[in-house]
């Protein structure tokens, strides 16, 4: 990983916790509000490919923690980034009150991963223009892809509330 | 002209696959196209969660099931990155040579579904029944014609069997012997050209910010690849080029998808020659009781649409914690198609998202 | 062609027609399929069985329900379905229509596909092989036979049991019932 790159992230802003865990990775943990400035900045230096927006949930430390994984399509003349590098972007936000900020003015991209997240998680993206549900038909009390969302159970409650139809006639 | 809504898919001869568009149409045109994905979706990531780290083998290749191999691949090399384990060399050539059959097998089911779409009956029944042949030739190796659970943490689950490489150069020889009449019939085709041509461009900047990769973006000019870039199993051990097309069209993308497959055939020869002897297993612990340090990754490899990534997090116990998926065809069936597709004819949305290699099961998930 | 063949192309040629010509529609309801394709194509043949793929659900008489049916395409199966000319087949195929399979513990998907719509035979296995389909093709032609493959009918009988399924698991449908449900 660029010496150069960490040196300059950390002097821009503060409040970052930057990480090398391997040579060709570089884990950043930014606050709610620098996640923004961050990704442009990112994006500045040749890191233009957004793999993935993604989302965990740390119950137990009532928080929800967004990752961006980034790297670089390594075509642009003057960026000295290395395609085979990542840079990992995370940010908490707490569970309560999960609001972020909306990445689509930088990534077009983001667009359905943060409408999947509103989705599964129920985290809100301010200035998403779309936040309609994605995959689901059904609505849930907890959006499904929370720890406390408890998917055998409601099977179990669910699914097995439905009848069978007809058995008293299937003589074979 | 008055704007009419129109419902494509997902019961729809011209749709691959259970995905539903809804389109604006303006007498013939598209005027704006929305994506409706999720007929096939069921909480993959959230069933792992509950599944302990071997059970999640079976799991993983469901997702894709034209290509269910690179799944696997990045699952097992994601636990492997996580447990620290270590796979042989031969394994990794192994891995290799299974990964371009699985893609030969993925582009021929694509091409079927390509040619099939545009009325090209017969280069259609060879696509399949090539695939066919490569089918055989995995049930062989893994008792599975389409699911095979062959890549494992620390290795393969099997060498190849007695007399299998004589075999499989054979397969390959007889199905790249009729590339010529594959060209004749269809790449040369004059009426593939005047229906591939200029439709779905999409120029390289737009590509690039909407997160392509695989074909979409290869098609456009950019040597982006993923075993060049960031080379795993064996793909750095014999010599291959990442073809590429200028235009950014359905008709380039098709293209690049052929050469592909020569490129893929020839890759396997090479790595066939290359092959050292020796284990193909390391063994893990048991699986049963197998726990894996706390800690987070991102892998990624080359499926035979895109980009493949995954990022798996572990917290110390036997479950993973959270897994996610980037699967290539959700930036393509998403967000590109929706772009494509804007000022196209209604005959070409199934060209066109074909064409970009939509696998709906991999972006529902 | 046996003797009794003919016999029985004298006494019922309906029946008959519709045995040796399944059409089935055209749907890719799961990843089942993928091992549709090689089954029409050159290789397996699906034609020599009388069964060809159809574009329209209005012109088909078989319906393989290939893989998991999730909450969102149980609603696109009960449309299709419901426009099928009678009388109409039904398939269930692999393992997840019967019981849920491997996803039995997803939220999303449906567990037993015949509370929903009625089902005339299953074929298990995760994939099934091109085999099992036509295996399955001649096992339907017995009990079409024998007048056993009366899905169409026991749909028309429980209506209304199969309506108050459907609606409970998609919260309210937004087309009329398709036979008259009596007021209970």
């Amino acid at each position: 990983m660029d010496r150069a790159l960490i040196d300059s992230l950390s002097s821009t802003f503060d409040a970052l916790r930057v990480e090398v865990p391997r040579e060709d990775r570089l884990t950043v943990q930014a606050p709610r509000d620098a996640v923004m400035s961050v990704l442009s900045f990112l994006k500045g230096r040749g890191y233009d490919h957004l793999h993935m927006v993604s989302c965990v949930d740390w119950m137990e430390e009532g928080q929800f923690e967004l990752v961006y994984v980034l790297s670089a399509y390594g075509t642009g003349q003057d960026s000295a980034s290395n395609p085979g590098e990542e840079i990992i972007l995370k940010t908490r936000i707490p569970r309560e009150l999960p609001t972020v900020v909306s990445s689509i003015s930088l990534f077009k991209n983001a667009e359905p991963y943060e409408r999947e997240i509103h989705e599964l998680f129920g985290v809100r993206f301010e200035g998403h223009p779309r936040l309609t549900p994605l995959f689901l038909e059904r609505d849930y009390e907890i959006p499904p892809f929370r720890k406390d969302f408890d998917t055998r159970q409601y099977v179990e409650d669910f699914f097995g509330s439905i009848p069978p139809v007809g058995e008293e006639d299937q003589d074979v | 002209m008055r704007e009419l809504e129109l419902y494509f898919g997902p019961q729809h001869l011209g749709m691959v696959g259970n995905f539903s568009i809804t389109l604006k149409v303006e007498g013939d045109r598209v005027v704006k196209a929305d994506a409706n994905p999720g007929y096939l979706h069921r909480g993959f990531e959230k069933l792992m969660e509950q599944r302990s780290w071997i059970k999640n083998f079976p799991m993983v290749c469901r997702i894709n099931v034209v290509e269910p191999d690179s799944m696997e691949l990045a699952y097992a090399t994601a636990v492997e990155s996580l447990a620290g384990i270590e796979v042989p060399e031969r394994a990794q050539f192994i891995r290799s040579i299974y990964l371009e059959l699985a893609r030969v097998g993925s582009h021929l089911f694509g091409l079927w579904a390509y040619s099939n779409m545009l009325g090209f009956d017969t280069a259609a029944q060879w696509a399949m029944y090539h695939r066919d042949l490569v089918l055989d030739l995995f049930e062989e190796l893994t008792g599975g014609r389409v699911y095979h659970i062959y890549i494992w943490p620390g290795g393969v689950r099997r060498d190849f069997p007695e007399g299998f490489e004589k075999r499989l150069v054979e397969t390959l020889h007889s199905i790249g012997g009729c590339v010529p009449d594959y060209d004749a019939c269809f790449f040369d085709n004059r009426l593939f050209y005047d229906r591939a041509a200029g439709i779905g461009k999409i120029t390289r900047e737009e590509a690039m910010e909407m997160g392509g990769t695989g074909q979409a973006l290869r098609a456009t000019g950019v040597p982006y690849d993923v075993r060049k870039i960031e080379p795993y199993a064996a793909y750095d051990k014999v010599p291959w080029e990442v073809p590429t097309r200028e235009d950014g069209d359905a008709f380039s993308r098709i293209w690049v998808v052929r050469d592909e497959m020569i490129e893929s055939v020839h890759m396997i020869f090479k790595l066939l020659d290359e092959m050292p002897k020796g284990d193909v297993y390391n063994r893990i612990p048991n699986p049963f009781k197998w726990r894996i340090p706390e800690g987070e990754t991102y892998v990624r490899c080359e499926s035979s649409r895109g980009e493949l990534g995954l990022y798996l997090v572990s917290d110390g116990g036997d479950k993973p914690y959270r897994v996610h998926f980037r699967t290539p065809s959700y930036p393509h069936g998403l967000t590109i198609l929706e772009k494509a597709l804007v000022g196209e004819s209604i005959s070409d949305v199934g060209n066109i998202m074909i064409s970009l290699y939509v696998v709906a099961p991999e972006i529902d998930r | 062609m046996d003797r009794n063949q003919l016999v029985k192309w004298l006494k019922a040629p309906a029946k008959m027609g519709h045995k040796y010509s399944l059409h089935a529609v055209y749907f890719c309801t799961g990843c089942g399929i993928i091992e549709v394709p090689p089954s029409i194509t050159a290789r397996w043949d699906a034609e020599r069985f009388g069964v060809l793929p159809t574009a329209t659900p209005r012109q088909a008489n078989l319906f393989l329900i290939t893989g998991y049916v999730s909450v969102k395409t149980l609603r696109a199966i009960i449309r299709t379905y419901e426009q099928m000319p009678e009388p109409k087949y039904t398939v269930g195929f692999g393992s997840c229509p019967i019981n849920g399979g491997m996803y039995w513990d997803s939220y999303n998907t449906i567990k037993h596909l015949d509370r929903y719509i009625p089902i005339d035979g299953w074929i298990a296995g995760c994939m099934p092989r091109p085999e099992a389909i036509f295996v399955a093709v001649t096992h339907l032609w017995t009990l079409i036979d024998k007048d056993m493959a009366d899905g169409y009918k026991r749909y028309r009988k429980h209506y209304a049991a199969y309506r108050a399924n459907q609606e409970k698991v998609l919260r309210g449908l937004d087309w009329p019932p398709l036979f008259p449900v009596e007021e209970q």
